[in-house]
């Protein structure tokens, strides 16, 4: 008998006006496990990941949370289920602080919703240096802007380390990163499932997919075309198989 | 919390200290601050130096001063708000001006003045909320949507005014907080202190504050982390309208008449301010310090042109190139300091 998954979605559907952006799909991710979520442009990988993440509802389908069925209504939901959503181009915002991100939308406030500045600089230093082991940032309130791709993904990451999560949603985190970059990312995702912490990778380098993932779901026109486990396939199979559709 | 032990990435030294003259240095308030401090020791210098021709110290002068520039420096922190995050609103001069009539109307009806000025306030945020609801539901750009409420409110002051202009005359204790002084200064300067305060409390040190910042710098980012975008937006577009009205509240019971052409044009000089004092058109950048200070940096250039007896198209001149200067030098910073 299998365990209980993480998350499972149950025969998701989601349409946008004539377009039928996903048809009855079936995705899980497991205990201590990264899975690949691939797929050509438009196949309905991103859809996913919203319905995920709370920013959109399914039309029809159920998710459920340890065996247990949930409601994903909004990004508050699904954070209290522990998933972090980290995307591309929208993980961190680019003109505030490092502490002002990290803590973006779960600020820490004392009476009069005034914000405990000092605790969040603490725990925000501390999280990178002890925790994350990001080593050289010397102030919280460096602006993000001035970081590289690389150093954002790594705060955002350490930013789902710090709140728990159980499950980390990476959309195309490797798309703006150099060749360095994406090798430390990869090796984050090893070491937080060392950790615990499972993740979705969304992606449309096969290379880096197979890297990382323990097993893949292949998206094609909104349906599932297969779900395969690494040990079962080559990069050479995972690479025809979306081609072919 | 989970322990991960990930390889270090070295981020860019930012100095020794959380404060380093770098980074300060980089900080568009810094240059604003800077400005405004030169040109105060200028003026200050050639006052003394000349008492005679450059009157800028005498207690007229100040005076003139103190009571010019919390017109439009309470609008624009509105005003600013709202830049903050993203948007726009160009019915400030139209809500400053029905804020005139609507007190004065409600006071000359009979209501006691406190409900009068309280309702006037409502007014103003409810319209201010009204713009911030069509904008973020139909998903228009505020330039227009606000552009619309400006043509509406300003048709209501005409309808309501019948083109005429109504007094004001409120009872002393009334007029006396609103626009007497204290300790030699101008009551009004005092409000556009108190609230400039106020501001930057909500601003810089709130949640909603954080959460404009978040909203202004990256919609898509701050809904994904959860924030309600829609929400913090028509909260910002009440704060410009509440503070048009309260400008338009004061300067009503100043000058003791509100007339309907009043206001015209303010809503650009109050983005202009805003710009002046370091905050960005597209949002998520900026302080209530620069704010303020824009605003002092405005009247202060307008105040010496008129002390020098320069003819009235030197102003336009002057904050025009200010302000594209501004500008210029605000984004050159940014670009520089961003990868």
């Amino acid at each position: 008998m299998p365990e209980t998954p993480l998350l499972e979605l149950r025969n998701i559907s989601k349409q946008y006006g004539h377009v039928q952006a996903l048809t009855g799909v079936d995705f899980m991710i497991g205990r201590n496990e990264v899975v690949g979520l691939l797929g050509d442009n438009g196949a309905g990988k991103s859809t996913l990941v919203r319905i995920m993440s709370g920013i959109e509802r399914s039309d029809s389908g159920s998710i459920w949370r340890d065996g247990r069925e949930v409601k994903i209504r909004s990004r508050k939901d699904s954070e209290r289920l522990g998933i972090e959503t980290i995307y591309q181009d929208s993980a961190l915002v680019g003109s505030a602080s490092i502490m002002r991100n990290f803590f973006a939308g779960r600020e820490v406030t004392k009476a009069f919703g005034i914000l405990d500045t000092k605790h969040m600089n603490d725990v925000v230093m501390d999280v990178l240096l002890n925790a994350v082991r990001i080593s050289g940032i010397n102030a919280p309130d460096i602006l993000v802007e001035e970081l590289s791709g690389g150093q954002r993904q790594a705060v955002a990451i350490a930013r789902a380390v710090y709140f728990k999560t159980a499950m980390l949603v990476l959309d195309e985190p490797t798309s703006a990163l150099s060749v360095r970059e994406t090798d430390k990312l990869l090796s984050h995702l090893t070491e937080l499932k060392r950790d615990g912490v499972s993740a979705v990778f969304i992606t449309h380098n096969l290379y880096h997919a197979y890297e990382s993932c323990d097993r893949f779901t292949i998206l094609s026109h909104g349906k599932v075309i297969q779900t395969v486990a690494k040990a079962d396939t080559t990069l050479r199979e995972l690479n025809e198989i979306i081609v072919r559709h | 919390m989970t322990k991960a032990v990930l390889e270090p990435i070295v981020l860019p030294a930012a100095g020794k200290s959380r404060f380093s003259w770098r980074r300060i240095r980089r900080e568009p308030i810094t240059n604003i601050f800077i400005l405004f401090v030169v040109l105060q020791a200028i003026c200050i210098i050639g006052a003394l130096a000349f008492p005679a021709d450059f009157r800028y110290l005498t207690p007229t002068n100040v005076g003139l001063l103190f009571r010019a520039i919390p017109m439009l420096g309470i609008i624009s922190l509105g005003v600013g708000m709202l830049m903050i995050t993203g948007e726009f609103d160009l019915s400030v001069g139209s809500v400053y001006t029905l804020a005139g009539y609507s007190i004065a109307l409600l006071y000359g009806a009979g209501m006691p003045v406190w409900v009068a000025l309280l309702g006037t306030m409502v007014i103003g945020a409810a319209i201010g909320a009204a713009n911030g609801i069509i904008t973020v539901r139909a998903g228009i750009p505020s330039f227009i949507a606000t552009m619309g409420s400006m043509l509406v409110v300003r048709g209501l002051v005409r309808w309501l005014s019948e083109g005429r202009s109504v007094t004001f005359h409120p009872d002393e204790t009334f007029t006396d907080l609103v626009t007497g002084s204290f300790a030699g200064i101008e009551a009004p300067f005092l409000w556009f202190v108190l609230l400039t305060i106020i501001v930057a409390v909500i601003v810089h040190r709130t949640k909603l504050g954080n959460h404009m910042y978040l909203v202004g710098g990256n919609e898509k980012t701050a809904l994904a982390v959860g924030i309600n975008t829609r929400l913090v937006k028509i909260i910002a577009f009440s704060f410009s309208g509440l503070g048009a009205s309260i400008a338009g509240i004061i300067s009503t019971t100043r000058v003791s008449t509100v007339t309907p052409a009043q206001g015209v044009g303010l809503e650009l000089k109050a983005v202009a301010i805003c710009v002046i004092g370091g905050l960005f058109l597209s949002g998520g950048r900026g302080t209530v310090l620069g704010i303020f200070l824009g605003a002092c940096l405005m009247y202060l250039v307008e105040d010496v042109l008129l002390l020098l007896r320069a003819p009235g198209f030197y102003l336009d001149v002057f904050v025009g190139a200010i302000l594209v200067i501004a500008v210029v030098v605000n984004t050159w910073l940014t670009k520089k300091s961003s990868r």
